[in-house]
């Protein structure tokens, strides 16, 4: 009987625990998505009766093929360039000896203090000849003049470089700590059986931390798929018009605010979620990254 | 951590082997450093290049210092854009921020205590709810958020920026982690056996042995919110209500410093004033990040390969 009671005590304080963040998780991720979703199936100036239309809409605009395109170059430009130097980098890291790297790790760190709308202005003096302090490099290659960089032909490379300096530092640190929870007594035994420096790095110790390079590639996927700031920013100062609508959320929110078509840019917005949720389950469910925490539920559940 | 360094001593080699150890070494270092003098350089040129002047800083070499007085000049330039607007932005972004930290950090640490060490009804829903919630990015949430603030009627009021801000799962995940791992569930027992109550035990117990967690939560939270661009953009229109990231937006637009279609006398911002206004924005990050180097140079993987 008084086990009963503390239970059901348990219970009401665990919920009153929880329950702020239950609100905050209902108000800002759950309702938002149902308003959305209904907006984009509610009626449009093309689409009075509502219903699927404004996604066909959306599916048949010219500028969200063009938009996927740079979107999906910008990925197969940035994502290869983080998973080979983030991996490189950490293990290089982890092969010397830690105490000396200390300066170094603050040093990959500092370009986190440079992101969104720093880094569109940085790099822009980073890329600008007359400002660079790479100027002499780019002069040697033949790059004497802004427009000689900045067209859409280099697009791409300029936002993968923005987004690549903004995020490797802070990834390189993140996967060295990981390479240095590794027990020594694995590496003990690969030395013993004559392993040198390079086949421990990379037939002992990458596929360790395989899963959470995979992790990180993930989540760079996702967020990179959102990509906004760097072009918008571009298009509406140094070089107008550069980058409009170059990317998807560029044009969910030019369907928005500009295109006076609400219900396009939420169909729009709905299909970006979707994907983003899908690779959210795809790493809860289909990869072991998650499965201490979910085992751990398990075990609570049971017990 | 002494004791991994010793073990990690390579065994005696022959001296070949050794030469072939050494330059692979110095490529190791080289390669590292380079990368380091990259991660430095844009930060260094941001933080010189508000000291000089817009000739100095087409003339003189990219790296040098102007003078101090270049970061008064600059800072008095910038307050002629809307009548010292840069002050309004300023004050937006720290306050928005504080509070921002300071309630996502209270309901993410509640919610993840919650979760581990509570009867908590649906647990597992729960859980599965904010790892989703985590792994999608924030601005994925935006333009959905904005249909939904102008529902509330907040729209262009401070609190369309604040209040998504402290919807934090990442922090209600890192939360649950520290209370079900670094804790040992001994410990709440013990205190339950004492007398203590759920509130007693999270805030006798759990609380005072989660200073890193909470220096972490702070942390990420800070960053995330204060470089915040896409949601205060869409949220807010008037220059009054914005914040420091999105008002640097506007220099961009707005200004002939990036603009020279703007009209060069139409305002004295130019290159060093917007690289200050810049510079206002990444030191606070960058000093953040210094200060938290202690728990972040361990990564927050640290501690998770189990062989």
């Amino acid at each position: 009987m008084l086990r009963h009671r503390s239970k059901l005590m348990g219970q009401i304080n665990g919920m009153l625990m929880f329950l702020p963040y239950l609100v905050v998780l209902v108000m800002f991720a759950i309702v938002p998505i149902v308003m959305a979703f209904r907006v984009s199936l509610g009626p449009s100036r093309l689409y009075p009766e509502g219903g699927f239309g404004n996604y066909l809409f959306v599916f048949e605009d010219f500028r969200f093929l063009s938009a996927v395109g740079n979107v999906s170059l910008f990925l197969l430009i940035y994502l290869p360039a983080m998973l080979i130097v983030v991996a490189v980098l950490s293990l290089l890291l982890d092969t010397v000896q830690m105490k000396y790297t200390l300066p170094l790790r603050l040093a990959y760190l500092v370009p986190a203090g440079i992101s969104g709308s720093v880094a569109i202005l940085v790099w822009y003096f980073m890329l600008e000849p007359t400002y660079s302090p790479f100027a002499g490099i780019f002069a040697e290659i033949g790059l004497t003049e802004g427009v000689q960089i900045f067209n859409t032909t280099n697009l791409v490379y300029i936002f993968a470089i923005m987004a690549f300096f903004t995020g490797a530092g802070n990834w390189i640190v993140i996967q060295y700590g990981s390479l240095q929870s590794i027990p020594q007594d694995i590496l003990e035994a690969a030395r013993m059986d004559g392993a040198n420096v390079f086949q421990q790095a990379f037939l002992i110790k990458l596929p360790l931390i395989r899963k959470y390079l995979v992790y990180m590639l993930i989540l760079v996927f996702a967020s990179g798929l959102q990509i906004f700031v760097e072009p918008y920013l571009i298009s509406s100062s140094v070089y107008p018009g550069l980058a409009k609508d170059w990317s998807l959320n560029q044009l969910s929110y030019t369907l928005a605010f500009t295109g006076s078509n609400l219900g396009a840019a939420m169909a729009l917005s709905m299909v970006m979620l979707l994907v983003s949720v899908i690779v959210a389950l795809v790493i809860i469910y289909r990869t072991d990254f998650f499965d201490e925490a979910r085992g751990k539920m398990k075990e609570k559940t049971i017990g | 951590m002494g004791k991994s360094l010793t073990a990690r001593k390579r065994p005696q080699r022959v001296p070949l082997t050794k030469v072939k150890a050494v330059s692979g070494k110095a490529v190791a270092w080289f390669i590292m450093i380079l990368f380091a003098v990259f991660s430095v350089i844009p930060m260094l040129w941001l933080i010189l290049a508000p000291s000089k002047t817009q000739v100095e800083l087409q003339r003189s070499a990219p790296l040098s210092f102007g003078s101090f007085q270049g970061y008064s000049d600059a800072w008095n330039n910038l307050m002629v854009f809307q009548d010292g607007r840069i002050v309004d932005w300023i004050i937006n972004s720290i306050w928005y921020t504080g509070v921002q930290v300071l309630v996502a950090c209270t309901i993410a640490i509640l919610a993840g205590y919650a979760l581990s060490a509570t009867r908590l009804p649906l647990r597992k829903t729960m859980l599965i709810a904010t790892l989703v919630a985590m792994i999608v990015p924030q601005v994925a949430f935006v333009l959905p958020l904005f249909v939904e603030i102008s529902a509330l009627g907040i729209y262009n009021t401070a609190w369309a920026i604040i209040l998504p801000g402290t919807f934090y799962p990442f922090g209600v995940f890192l939360s649950y982690i520290y209370f079900s791992t670094t804790i040992p569930s001994e410990l709440y027992e013990a205190a339950k056996i004492d007398g203590c109550g759920d509130w007693g035990t999270f805030f006798r117990v759990a609380v005072p042995l989660s200073g890193g967690l909470i220096g972490m939560l702070a942390f990420f939270s800070f960053q995330v919110n204060w470089i915040n661009f896409f949601l205060p953009f869409v949220v807010v229109s008037s220059g009054d209500v914005l914040t420091l990231p999105v008002g640097l937006g506007i220099l961009f637009s707005s200004t002939p410093a990036l603009s020279p279609q703007v009209g060069a006398n139409a305002l004295p911002i130019r290159a060093p004033e917007i690289a200050l206004a810049g510079m206002l924005v990444a030191i606070p990050i960058l000093i953040v990040f210094l200060f938290s180097a202690r728990l972040l140079v361990r990564g927050v993987l640290a501690g998770s390969v189990k062989g």
